[in-house]
């Protein structure tokens, strides 16, 4: 089952997501996208890993390509997050943009049991974005939307708490 | 405790008037809004949610919606908003998420 959770920031959609792959069976592997480029993102890796200590999680790590990572097969994957992957293969110089991207997620749902994936809504903040900003936004909108038609649930989370926009009911 | 959230203007004060039957000056009564500024400076947030929480209606602007803001700061104050809004949806009897004016319950029964 391919599950997509979305949300803004600080809206508690990790922590549900966590708790949705928590209801599965068998091995539950965490995908980390971030690098960890400053203190902040530190912190932030940190805050992660303690919400999601002693829930059974293998942390992977993996900035771009997912295709190429090696993901046991059969297993229970969180995404986290999708939104930090589309940055990393929009941006860095081994990224392969919205295309790569996409056939990174593919190739995790043929390999995988479960595939939960969290990205960010980041789109209702206005409309007059430019350059850099305005790719972004419009690249993490596509793959939104592509990533949102291939999944059986899509869930918004608003301060923690879940809306399904697709499918369900969740397990 | 009842608790709403929604982004800006949304009509979550008219909402909750409608929704319960008060007027402004009941609501200013028995409401407070506006808790997502509260967040940032607060020493501990679980203290302050435990705060609100004693109120009847606590209402919040929902600020982490857009592009994450350059500035340091501005992240930090989007960033207590929302695990504020987080603890103050745990503690609630009732959730609402109000857009354009329509609510939306996210927890618990509608108010009316």
């Amino acid at each position: 089952m391919f599950t997509l959770v979305i949300g803004g920031s600080a809206s508690g959609k990790s922590a549900f997501a966590e708790s949705l792959v928590m209801r599965l069976p068998g091995q539950r592997i965490y995908l980390a996208t971030m690098r960890p480029w400053d203190g902040e993102c530190l912190d932030r890796i940190a805050r992660h890993r303690r919400l999601r200590r002693d829930k059974g999680f293998e942390t992977l790590e993996r900035y771009t390509d997912l295709a190429g990572a090696e993901v046991p097969r059969g297993a229970n994957l969180l995404l986290e997050c999708v939104s930090n992957l589309a940055a990393n293969e929009l941006y860095d110089p081994d990224g392969g943009g919205v295309e790569a991207l996409l056939r990174g997620v593919d190739a995790l749902l043929e390999r995988c049991e479960n595939l939960t994936a969290v990205t960010n809504e980041v789109f209702s903040g206005g409309a007059s974005y430019e350059g850099d900003t305005l790719a972004y936004l419009r690249a993490l909108a596509q793959v939104n939307r592509a990533l949102a038609e291939r999944a059986d649930a899509v869930v918004e989370v608003a301060c923690g708490l879940p809306h399904v926009l697709k499918g369900g009911p969740l397990p | 405790m009842i608790f709403v959230t929604g982004p800006l203007f949304a009509g979550k004060r008219a909402y909750v008037c409608r929704a319960l039957g008060l007027s402004g000056e009941e609501l200013a009564r028995r409401a407070v809004w506006d808790v997502q500024d509260l967040a940032v400076r607060a020493p501990d947030l679980s203290v302050l949610a435990a705060e609100l929480a004693e109120r009847e209606i606590v209402i919040a602007t929902e600020v982490g919606g857009g592009v994450v803001p350059v500035d340091p700061e501005e992240r930090a104050f989007r960033e207590a908003a929302g695990r504020l809004a987080c603890l103050l949806a745990e503690r609630a009897e009732t959730v609402v998420r109000v857009c354009c004016g329509l609510p939306q319950v996210l927890k618990g029964e509608p108010l009316c």
